[in-house]
């Protein structure tokens, strides 16, 4: 009797599914990010997910678990920052640093992950278990859903703020969700690509599908498609190149990006 | 005038750091009243526009009819090169289909419905922005300088316009304007800002008025005095207008 494969018995297909997930659900949030200049907060979240991770497993639960707690409890704190006599860009870098420092300095001082930390820095997307898949994709249709539900709200606010708020049309829970669906999407880009390059991933696929959008609908959509097409792309450079999947897959999507302006430029 | 105000204010105040930039403001617009804020640079007209609205946190007490439908037009509107947008989408966001191609009709920029708003010149913004104000069927237009950006020729047009769709909408207007001529013909009450407010009442009263005349000095509120005078003629009398140069 010959056992039933499924794709999910070869590590490749794990990872090309897994990151593809990801990068497609990030399509409508990066672009949201992107057009609220929010980049340098989805990085602080990344930078403190490594203390989460060395908090959790101090505490002996799952490393994701604290990273994911972590990561929300700091954007939601975060997002309040204003600008002060620093810009508020700056202190949240500060704060962000300081917590990639402590994740560092905690992860190094359990024998036992020590090896991990480079895994954490820069994901581990080929170690996706056939269950890490299945959460990944079920986080991402989670978050799909509310992003559909909440898109008008959010799209109000990037467009401008102020009018949205002025009219009464401003909703704390529409941005809490938005902060909230952030930080998750960066804890779990943290397994694929790592605390370091997390954000890339949310970024560079809607600055790749801005010169072909002309709507912010086609923008997240044709986003999310360029992050879903990154996984394959970067995972075969990986293969072919024998080198680290994460970076490759940031790789991949930085030369969608680079030919996406390219041809913006010859169009012109 | 008993009728309770759309929105008001009573002992409205506003710290910056130490400065007093609000002090003891009493507001109110009622229903269908097109009231005008004046004052010179640094006054606090757009920030009383702003507390009023909720945008800054103000000291005292502020009353919004329940449920009141606001059009607000904001002094800047920054345009977002990395946010691909058409004027008639920036409509739609806010407004229903229908009622938003009638106020881009009505503003008279039908045609510019399909363009991006990053392609859009300063004075067809301006029209955009009042189109989307009006397009949510306000009770109350709340409009800050919505003439920047617009050249000398369109100002009148536009003023023109609002003056109009006060009438057509029989929305409130609150208006912060630096072209006095217009906003002393347009206006059924005008404040003056300084801080506090200086003065307020119709426009013939206002530029009478001894503060009036030390805010601006007295060249500017002789001279507006004179075209108020000449603007309540024109309204009694059918000969012609000639002698109306100002505007």
């Amino acid at each position: 009797m010959t056992m039933r494969t499924t794709p999910l018995d070869d590590f490749l297909w794990r990872a090309t599914l897994g990151a593809g997930i990801l990068g497609a659900a990030a399509g409508p949030l990066g672009s949201l990010v992107l057009w609220r200049r929010m980049a340098y907060l989805g990085e602080s979240i990344g930078h403190i997910g490594l203390l989460g991770a060395g908090a959790g497993l101090l505490l002996g639960i799952d490393p994701l678990i604290g990273v994911t707690l972590l990561a929300i409890l700091s954007a939601l704190i975060m997002a309040r920052a204003r600008d002060g006599l620093i810009p508020v860009g700056t202190s949240i870098g500060v704060v962000g640093h300081v917590g990639l420092a402590l994740g560092f300095v905690l992860l190094s001082s359990m024998e036992t992950v020590r090896t991990d930390l480079i895994g954490y820095l820069f994901g581990d997307v080929l170690a996706l278990s056939g269950i890490d898949v299945g959460e990944i994709a079920a986080i991402c249709t989670v978050i799909a859903v509310l992003s559909a539900v909440f898109w008008r709200r959010w799209l109000m606010a990037a467009v401008n703020a102020d009018i949205a708020k002025a009219e009464g049309r401003a909703s704390p829970l529409a941005e809490t969700v938005f902060l909230v669906l952030v930080a998750v999407l960066v804890a779990l880009g943290l397994r694929v690509v790592g605390a370091l390059l997390i954000v890339a991933l949310i970024i560079i696929p809607p600055a790749a599908a801005r010169p072909f959008a002309r709507s912010p609908e086609q923008m997240a959509a044709l986003a999310g498609l360029i992050g879903a097409a990154s996984a394959p792309l970067g995972l075969a450079l990986a293969y072919w190149k024998d080198i680290p999947a994460g970076p490759a897959i940031v790789l991949a999507a930085a030369a969608l990006f680079g030919l996406s302006s390219l041809s913006a430029r010859l169009a012109r | 005038m008993s009728d309770p105000p759309l929105l008001s204010a009573t002992g409205l105040s506003l710290r910056v750091g130490a400065a007093d930039i609000l002090k003891d403001v009493d507001f109110a617009i009622r229903a269908g009243e097109i009231v005008t804020l004046i004052g010179p640079n640094g006054s606090g007209k757009t920030s009383l526009l702003k507390a009023l609205l909720g945008l800054l946190p103000a000291g005292g007490r502020i009353a919004r009819k329940p449920g009141l439908r606001i059009g607000y037009v904001p002094q800047n509107f920054p345009r977002d090169r990395s946010l691909p947008l058409t004027a008639g989408r920036f409509l739609r966001l806010f407004a229903a289909d229908a009622p938003a191609q009638a106020a881009l009709e009505r503003a008279g920029i039908a045609a510019l419905s399909g363009r991006q708003l990053v392609a859009l010149s300063g004075g067809e913004m301006a029209r955009v922005l009042l189109a989307r104000a009006i397009a949510t069927g306000p009770e109350l237009l709340i409009l800050d300088e919505p003439l920047a950006g617009v050249d000398v020729a369109g100002e009148a047009a536009l003023y023109h316009l609002i003056a109009e769709l006060r009438g057509e909408i029989g929305c409130g207007v609150l208006l912060v304007s630096h072209d006095l001529h217009v906003v002393m013909a347009q206006a059924d009450r005008v404040v003056c800002l300084n801080g506090h407010v200086c003065c307020e009442g119709k426009a013939e009263q206002v530029v009478r008025d001894p503060a009036f005349a030390q805010m601006f000095g007295p060249r500017v509120a002789g001279e507006l005095a004179l075209y108020v005078h000449r603007h309540d003629h024109s309204h009694d009398h059918d000969h012609d207008h000639e002698d109306h140069a100002l505007g």
